[in-house]
């Protein structure tokens, strides 16, 4: 990994253990979605990195259209910060159409889109964090969902403004849904403290699932 | 006091305009605000202590439980709309319709002893109004949209279909579930057109007109439609409506139509081809006619002279024979000292020897190559001119009257080819009357009135009618309709080329005139030919002045240089010069004669023979004029058609042809000095 001096550092076990964690959120999160929309849900994670904040913008400003569409919930504990799951906008409308199953008018779906994008971003993000967070053996406080437009650059500079060597866990994940298939990411913003605790937990995770796996 | 802290919590709670459950960490019911007793007809007595599952046993709550599971262990906030979860839970309105609402679930106080809240929102009015609202904004949309014959598509800002009509799954054979979130551009053939149109679309180009696409069915046929599309804006989104209309059969008879123009335009363009390549022809053909024309003009007049050649040589020996005889007269006389009478036999040889130089004269000026040159004339001298020819051309056997007009008029054409005409139409004369006849030649003065006119059409007006009139076998109707008609002769071949008359034909409607046949079999033929009058004067042609010109007085000592090899020429020549008053100077060559004129000695005039042993006439004229500019020359020559070549004279340079008159020649030496 290469070594930026603007984040914490994980090791390659830390990031191998945070990647393992994010994949059973997810697929948490996609078991959820699969009860409320009564089909099966296929979620996966294709990569996980952590970047800095102006390397999280640039790679999505290279890789999506301008405009995007982002659920975004906060997160507070031992670890705070915000949860962001990204879609270009184009996407989010597909992943609405999915979710709520039914023939829909395009005019139907523009009016629904922010109660369901809301309500779908929720379960994900929700599954997701509980998820960690239960693995970690730690409570976290998470907030309602709330959905922003606009450029990667907005969703990264959300008031207040974050501190000095905020890192972006930056999950790729793929959605397939009802035949349709959706990318997106979901983006972790933690401060330095934050992230220097998230390092300390994955060690004692590591440690427990090593520590069980040897007795 | 905690009793107290429970009861106001509880007044708070009860007076939320909005459903508050509070579950403690099994999931049991602790609060129930006096909104939820109202929505769920149930009291807070009945419901305390339950879960939730046992208040509402027949709903599927499995996300609320999940949510307060998640609330309860993961302090997770859970949000369930009634967009995704219509009536989650089975509430009334006061007025006993059914509640729509929205629900959050979150947590209360820190795990372990976190408990749940539920709270619930009534959105009833707002998703009415909304639907309301939508419905009534739709309905008439709908209509339209729905039942519309054309293929309306709604994409997203990427092309990517977000509604298509019952038309377009018609058109298409995909179903509307099919084309929806599915890219626009796989249905077009055409992907060029098609991102054109959608990249105007995308920059917001305004009042586009309907493109013409081909489109591609689900089956893989072929679909003409026309395009016309609109972009539209909610929040920062894009959407493009797009009617596609179906123009396979306009098309279709767009195409018939368009092959049937083709067709048209390609027979049209093959018949302009044809024509261009005809006119071409024709021009090229009469090119060439023209030429062939030229050349037979000259060969009509050379075939012309060779039939005369038997009949002129014949006549110059009489002539010879004259001149000799009466030579022989003088000589005998002299010899016998009887000089008294010799003027008698000098005479006539004078006269024979005139009249062989005439017919000479005739023969090459009528051989000569001239360019037509129309100028006035007066038709009863020309004819005048070739009576004598004419006479032997007909010979002996015939006939031959000439009745000229008094007070002729003049007309105005070339001499040359009227000469030709006469001499033609007096050899069809000739062989029109094998066993002998009369030929006779007249002219006159006539007006030609409309009808008269019409006939020969021409323009009414004063015309030179000049008829040639024999008295041989005639001809036939069908002969006479054709008489002008190049080529036609009903002479034996080897005797006519038949273009003498078509050639006449050319010669007088260029001139403005006519020429008509009348002939009855066994009755004769007249041939009539009408040129218009000229109004002017008559150019004076010396060389056609006839003998006895006018005497000539003494006048200035005006110089002449005579160059001439032929003693007895320029013998003659300078005896006639000085007769006349003149001062002339002799020279037997070209080189003498050039040192003379590169002296100061005045010269009026030089007078060359063309033909000189050392350098010839027009050398000597030209090397005379570096110094003399203005030097008048007179070549003297027997070869008229070499001399009479159009670049060979020059300003104040003429030509006098031998043979001529000592008279012809004081008029011609006369005018050029005086000139």
């Amino acid at each position: 990994m290469k070594k930026t001096p603007t984040h914490t550092e994980l090791s390659e076990l830390e990031l191998d253990a945070l990647t393992e964690l994010v994949n059973l959120g997810i697929s948490q999160a996609a078991h959820r979605l699969a009860k409320m929309v009564k089909e099966e849900v296929v979620l996966s994670v294709p990569k996980v990195t952590l970047v800095g904040q102006k390397e999280a913008i640039k790679i999505l400003g290279e890789r999506e259209s301008k405009n995007m569409v982002a659920v975004h919930q906060i997160f507070e504990g031992e670890i705070t910060g915000r949860a962001l799951l990204i879609f270009p906008e184009a996407n989010s409308l597909e992943l609405v159409r999915a979710v709520i199953g039914r023939d829909l008018s395009i005019e139907e779906i523009i009016e629904l889109e922010q109660e369901a994008l809301a309500e779908t971003g929720n379960v994900i993000l929700n599954g997701c964090l509980a998820t960690i967070a239960n693995l970690l053996h730690r409570n976290l406080k998470i907030s309602l969902p709330e959905v922003l437009r606009g450029e990667s650059a907005e969703f990264f500079n959300l008031k207040p403004p974050p501190e000095a060597g905020d890192t972006v866990m930056f999950i790729y994940i793929n959605f397939a849904v009802r035949q349709r298939n959706i990318e997106g990411y979901i983006a972790m913003l933690m401060d330095m403290p934050s992230m220097a605790t998230l390092k300390v937990l994955l060690g004692e995770f590591i440690r427990r699932t090593t520590g069980a796996s040897t007795s | 006091m905690a009793e107290r802290k429970t009861e106001s919590q509880d007044a708070i709670l009860n007076a939320i305009d909005a459903g508050l459950v509070v579950l403690d960490r099994h999931g049991r019911i602790v609060r129930w605000n006096a909104w939820m007793v109202s929505a769920s007809g149930k009291s807070a007595k009945e419901v305390r202590g339950k879960s939730l599952a046992q208040v509402f046993p027949d709903v599927d709550l499995e996300r609320v439980v999940t949510a307060t599971t998640a609330a309860l262990e993961s302090g997770a906030s859970t949000l369930l709309t009634q967009v995704l979860h219509p009536r989650l839970f089975p509430l009334k309105t006061r007025a006993g319709r059914d509640l729509l609402h929205d629900v959050t679930i979150c947590t209360v106080g820190d795990p372990p002893d976190a408990e749940c809240l539920i709270h619930i929102a009534d959105v009833t009015m707002a998703t009415l109004r909304d639907g309301y609202l939508r419905d009534r904004q739709n309905a008439r949309y709908d209509a339209v949209v729905e039942s519309a014959p054309d293929v309306i598509l709604t994409l997203d800002g990427d092309a990517v279909v977000r509604y298509a009509n019952p038309a377009a799954a018609l058109q298409f054979g995909h179903t509307a579930k099919e084309l929806v979130g599915q890219n626009a551009a796989i249905l077009f053939e055409s992907q060029t057109a098609w991102t054109d149109i959608w990249h105007g679309l995308r920059k917001g180009d305004k009042s586009r007109q309907p493109v013409e696409l081909l489109a591609r069915r689900k089956d893989g046929s072929m679909s003409y439609l026309e395009v016309s599309a609109a972009r539209w804006q909610v929040d920062s989104r894009v959407f493009v409506t797009a009617i596609l209309r179906d123009v396979n059969e306009r098309r279709a008879a767009e195409e018939a139509l368009r092959s049937s123009e083709a067709q048209a335009h390609a027979a049209a363009d093959a018949l302009a081809d044809l024509n261009a390549t005809l006119e071409q022809r024709v021009q090229e053909r009469t090119e060439k006619l023209m030429e062939a024309e030229e050349a037979l003009r000259q060969s009509q007049k050379m075939e012309a002279i060779g039939q005369l050649t038997g009949g002129i040589a014949h006549d110059f020996n009489n002539l010879l024979q004259g001149i000799n005889g009466a030579l022989d007269m003088v000589q005998k006389r002299i010899a016998a000292g009887r000089i008294g009478d010799i003027d008698r036999f000098v005479q006539g040889a004078i006269a024979s020897a005139n009249r062989a130089s005439a017919l000479t004269h005739r023969l090459l000026a009528f051989s000569r190559r001239q360019p037509v040159n129309p100028r006035p004339l007066d038709t009863n001298h020309l004819i005048g001119t070739m009576e004598e020819l004419l006479r032997r051309t007909i010979g002996e056997k015939l006939r031959m009257e000439i009745v000229g007009a008094n007070d002729l008029w003049l007309v105005r054409c070339d001499a040359n080819q009227l000469e030709n005409a006469l001499l033609n139409l007096a050899i069809n004369a000739r062989d029109a009357m094998p066993e002998g006849g009369t030929l006779t030649l007249a002219t006159s003065n006539m007006v030609l009135d409309a009808s008269q006119a019409l006939v020969r059409d021409v323009k009414p007006g004063e015309y030179v009618r000049l008829t040639i009139k024999d008295t041989g076998i005639g001809m036939a109707d069908d002969v006479q309709a054709r008489a002008f008609d190049p080529f036609y002769t009903t002479k034996p071949i080897g005797q006519g080329t038949g273009l003498g008359l078509s050639m006449i034909y050319g010669f007088v409607r260029q001139s403005e005139g006519s020429v008509r046949i009348e002939s009855e079999v066994g009755e004769g033929t007249t041939i009539e030919i009408c040129l218009p009058r000229f109004i002017g004067d008559l150019v004076p042609d010396v060389s056609d002045q006839g003998d006895g010109a006018a005497e000539r007085q003494t006048l200035d000592n005006e110089v002449v240089l005579v160059v001439e090899d032929e003693d007895v020429v320029r013998l003659l020549v300078v005896e006639v010069l000085n007769d006349l008053g003149y001062l002339a100077l002799e020279a037997v060559d070209g080189s003498s004669a050039l040192r003379i004129l590169q002296s100061s000695q005045r010269i009026d005039l030089l007078a060359t023979d063309l033909g000189l042993p050392d350098i010839n006439g027009r050398q000597v004229a030209d090397t005379a004029r570096t110094k003399r500019p203005n030097l008048k020359v007179l070549f003297m020559t027997g070869y008229a058609e070499k001399a009479a070549g159009s670049t060979f004279l020059g300003d104040g340079m003429e030509i006098i042809s031998k043979p001529f008159t000592m008279d012809n020649l004081a008029v011609k030496i006369r005018e050029m000095i005086e000139r």
